[in-house]
């Protein structure tokens, strides 16, 4: 069954005004089901959809939302997680700039579902356009009666708050992202509790990434069944694959989950840039671990990325030309987590430093001998041993790197 | 209802646990101290230092021995090679970004980065780069300095000063390896309980200024005792130097920091309490002293003669007969077994009917520990059935020939000119007290006695809970307790005292 390419993002240049939504059927699918649907029966549908998260986990968002413990007096809360701040991912901002109501549907449905009141956008602060744009989509949306109280007559009241980060890739862990909208430091929080039982001002939480929320109303526009049959068995629908780096044509493709990688790149991104051949592809994010020219005939989903010693993450895919020194990739990894590193954990804080600082000295051509297997022991004494998944978000490209294209290093070494 | 237990295995011993225990908690019970920097018992496990990972049958990656909770069935190890090297990393890395001037750090000898590289560590440096350099004087406010090249970033001040004072005056700033502890919006750390940031530093990143670089902590000797500075009763330890001898043999007392007891003062005391530690050292006078001119000039300067003349001076306001006109003012520094020796003495034998009280003056209570009565004992006197109040000087005055006063406290009660005027129409007075004070020029006699940390004895906080210590320094040589004083005219007078 061939699959519109376009399903999640319309291409017309008005396409984020509440208008042209509406005249693409927009919002009838959150009225059909907050008009006939229980939350448990909304829960149960997107279960059946196999919609998995889309910022990097991979987790089925029914299954998290059902999480959430029953009623207790708390107030509950939705925060969409648009921080987008994995290196090579640009996908969230491509659905909040042409589709924001997509996205508004989506939150009126998950809402509705979890039992929430009150829903947040946490916006990258990078994104001020974007973060402008959504809050004309709010004020849209709640002057049509589509936010606010008593939607579509159903009872059911929501409002949602925009609300801007102050630009910290940790703040899109979710934890972290969670103590920034606190008005605390963006630091990640010890688990347990999970969010869905404490989460943000210590009440139920769920979290999701734009992608994910956007997918929900595809959901429930075209049904369960349909929406899962565009993907895997147990991970549906769409992807938003971006593509960067080293080839003809980089640029966003939605297609389905599980479209092998080597055909993203190749008849998708036009293949390898003018007169380079790939020589690494990072496939999800930066945090996923590299994979060689040899190892790119993987299907993109979860499962199959795992397989083959990598992660989906964010979709996001670094394409490396063959003009590119490992070294210098390594540099420019190994200084981003270093940077970025919130600082609460020792593994992370110093050893993202220690082994920025070794690699400088190596790309400076000071390196010696014994430098690749120091920073692999620092890497993996990161690995699996930080309060929040950054640890391993910045050992694993770093692992991959050393055990990949360790003889380039080491030319770069006794050079 | 019987509290609910689980049974878990460590280290292959079994052990049943209350539920809710953690990990790390369950272990101590079986004496297996798992190493940290961030935990601290008296908060909510934190589990950013990672140095208390350990290995939990059946999960893939190690757990943290702080903020896990026991579960039944739960098998636990924390001492194989993957938890071991766990911790050498992180020892690593903190070390990495150590300045390693344990030569002239106050804290070596008590700081958890040595004890766990001498436990765990033990490797050569494999850190070939340049060290962060960072401010190493940065004044916190009250004593207070920090080392931001020693900070291992466990934010056990920070906490400190949220959850115990909630004054909140420290923050951690900036990110990654830039992370820094400072001053929230610039507010010094004002708080009665600033001295504590230095004993939950693990390290020695915040240190005192009233102990910098003054000696080193192997050559301090503990003495554990109740500090007498409110009707609190926190444990203390008082540190004084044993390791090499002072010149002339003197003593000197170099710090006094917080003993942990659950039922009075947790792990904290407050600053009055640790920073008297000068009230120890200074005023301090070891000679028996008599007014010039007085008729008690010709009284020898021993304490055998004092004790005899003293014995002398009550025999005669005590002749039979009539109401003794002796008058006493006690205090409620005395420990409950001085008090109760001067109640046979006073009032048993002799019959003196009014016996007075002269206590430091109250205070304000700050809400925490610190009480507004500025006495220890207040309420083991009103045990004994004294009612501690200040005398009228104006009625003593020709209803006494001989006034005891216990204590400098007096002058903080009344005037000096109605004191003088008093004692100048009292044949003789006699002042016990530890410390001088301008009381002393108004005395006949100036007996010199000991300090609280210097004897044993028990005292009766402000929740009527009964201390025992002993005594926590050597006393100065001149000094004699209270309690021997009154011992000794006991026996000298012939009346009866247990």
């Amino acid at each position: 069954m061939t699959v519109p390419a376009a399903t999640l993002l319309p291409l017309d240049a008005i396409s984020f005004r509440l208008p042209s939504y509406i005249s693409r059927g927009g919002y009838d699918a959150a009225r059909r089901t907050l008009l006939s649907k229980k939350p448990g029966e909304v829960m149960e549908e997107v279960k059946r959809a196999n919609l998995r998260g889309r910022g990097g986990a991979g987790f089925p968002a029914g299954s998290k939302w059902a999480f959430v413990p029953p009623e207790d007096g708390r107030p509950r809360y939705l925060c969409v997680n648009a921080d987008e701040g994995e290196p090579g991912t640009f996908k969230d901002r491509a659905v909040m700039t042409r589709d924001p109501h997509l996205l508004l549907e989506g939150i009126l449905i998950a809402s509705y579902a979890v039992g929430v009141h009150t829903a947040f956008i946490y916006i990258r602060a990078e994104y001020e356009a974007v973060a402008r744009r959504l809050e004309t989509a709010v004020e849209e949306a709640r002057a049509a009666g589509f936010l606010g109280l008593n939607v579509f007559g159903s009872g059911f009241d929501l409002d949602v708050l925009v609300h801007r980060g102050a630009g910290s890739y940790i703040c899109g862990e979710e934890t972290a992202l969670l103590e920034s909208i606190e008005g605390k430091k963006g630091w990640p929080r010890l688990r347990p509790p999970f969010p869905a039982a404490v989460g943000l001002f210590r009440a139920p939480t769920v979290i999701n990434n734009v992608e994910t929320i956007a997918n929900v109303p595809l959901v429930f526009r075209d049904g369960a069944e349909a929406f899962a049959s565009r993907g895997l068995p147990r991970d549906g629908g769409t992807r938003l694959f971006g593509v960067s780096g080293a080839v003809r044509k980089p640029g966003l493709y939605e297609l389905p989950v599980g479209t092998p990688l080597r055909r993203i790149i190749d008849e998708w991104a036009g293949g390898p840039a003018e007169g380079q051949t790939i020589k690494a592809v990072c496939p999800g994010g930066l945090s996923a671990p590299f994979l060689t020219p040899d190892e790119l005939d993987v299907a993109m989903d979860y499962e199959s990325l795992a397989r083959a010693g990598s992660m989906l993450g964010s979709a996001g895919i670094i394409d490396i030309g063959d003009r590119t020194p490992m070294i210098e990739v390594l540099r420019i990894v190994t200084r981003f987590y270093a940077h970025e590193s919130c600082g609460q954990c020792t593994p992370c804080r110093i050893g993202t430093t220690w082994i920025s600082k070794v690699v400088d000295r190596m790309a400076a051509g000071g390196g010696v001998g014994g430098d690749p297997a120091l920073i692999r022991r620092l890497a993996e004494g990161m690995k699996g041993r930080t309060l929040c998944p950054m640890g391993d978000a910045a050992a694993f490209p770093v692992l991959s790197i050393l055990a990949k294209f360790e003889k380039e290093l080491l030319e770069t070494v006794s050079k | 209802m019987a509290m609910a237990e689980v049974n878990l295995e460590i280290d292959g011993q079994a052990l049943r646990v209350p539920a809710g225990t953690t990990v790390l908690k369950a272990a101590e019970r079986l004496g297996i101290v798992i190493p940290r920097f961030c935990f601290h018992p008296a908060f909510e496990p934190e589990g950013s230092c990672r140095m208390c990972l350990v290995e939990i049958e059946g999960l893939p990656k190690l757990d943290l021995a702080c903020s896990t909770v026991a579960r039944e069935g739960m098998k636990v190890r924390t001492a194989t090679p993957r938890v071991l090297q766990a911790r050498r990393d992180v020892l690593e890395f903190l070390l990495a970004d150590h300045p390693l001037d344990c030569p002239i750090c106050d804290k070596a000898g008590e700081c958890f980065l040595q004890e766990y590289y001498g436990a765990h560590g033990r490797y050569p440096s494999a850190f070939l780069e340049v060290k962060e350099k960072r401010a190493k004087k940065v004044p916190l406010g009250k004593a207070l300095l920090l080392d931001r090249e020693r900070c291992v970033l466990c934010s056990r001040c920070v906490r400190f000063l949220r959850k115990v004072t909630k004054t909140g005056e420290l923050g951690i700033f900036e990110r990654g390896v830039r992370s820094e502890v400072g001053l929230d919006d610039g507010v010094e750390v004002g708080n009665n309980y600033s001295g504590n940031l230095v004993d939950i530093c693990p390290v020695g990143a915040i240190t005192d200024k009233d102990f910098r670089f003054k000696t080193r902590a192997w050559f301090l000797r503990n003495g554990r005792t109740v500090c007498p500075r409110c009707g609190r009763g926190c444990a203390i330890v008082v540190q004084s130097v044993c390791g090499y001898p002072l010149p002339g043999d003197l003593r000197k007392v170099y710090r006094i920091v917080p003993a942990e007891n659950p039922a009075v003062n947790g792990y904290w005391i407050c600053d009055r309490g640790r920073y008297a530690v000068r009230d120890i050292e200074e005023g301090r006078e070891e000679r028996i002293m008599v007014k010039a001119g007085g008729e008690a000039a010709a009284m020898p300067l021993t304490w055998d003669g004092a004790m005899k003349a003293l014995a002398a001076d009550i025999r005669g306001a005590a002749a039979a007969g009539r109401p003794p006109r002796l008058g006493v003012v006690l205090t409620s520094l005395l420990t409950n077994e001085e008090l109760e020796t001067a109640r046979q003495v006073f009032v048993e034998s002799l019959g003196v009917t009014a016996v007075h009280f002269a206590d430091p003056a109250p205070g304000e209570a700050d809400g925490l520990l610190l009480t507004s009565d500025r006495a220890p004992n207040r309420r083991g006197a009103e045990a004994l059935g004294f009612a501690p109040r200040p005398p009228d000087l104006a009625a003593l005055t020709g209803a006494v020939d001989v006034l005891l006063v216990f204590g400098p406290h007096l002058l903080e009660r009344v005037p000096l000119e109605e004191a003088a005027r008093a004692f100048a129409g009292i044949r003789r007075t006699w002042l016990f007290s530890a410390r001088r004070s301008p009381l002393d020029g108004l005395a006949d006699v100036v007996l010199p006695t000991v300090l609280s940390e210097e004897k044993a004895g028990s005292f009766t906080n402000v929740d009527g809970l009964r201390q025992r210590f002993e005594p926590a320094l050597r006393r100065p040589q001149g000094c004699r307790p209270e309690g021997r004083i009154l011992a000794d005219l006991a026996a000298a007078l012939g009346v009866k005292a247990d």
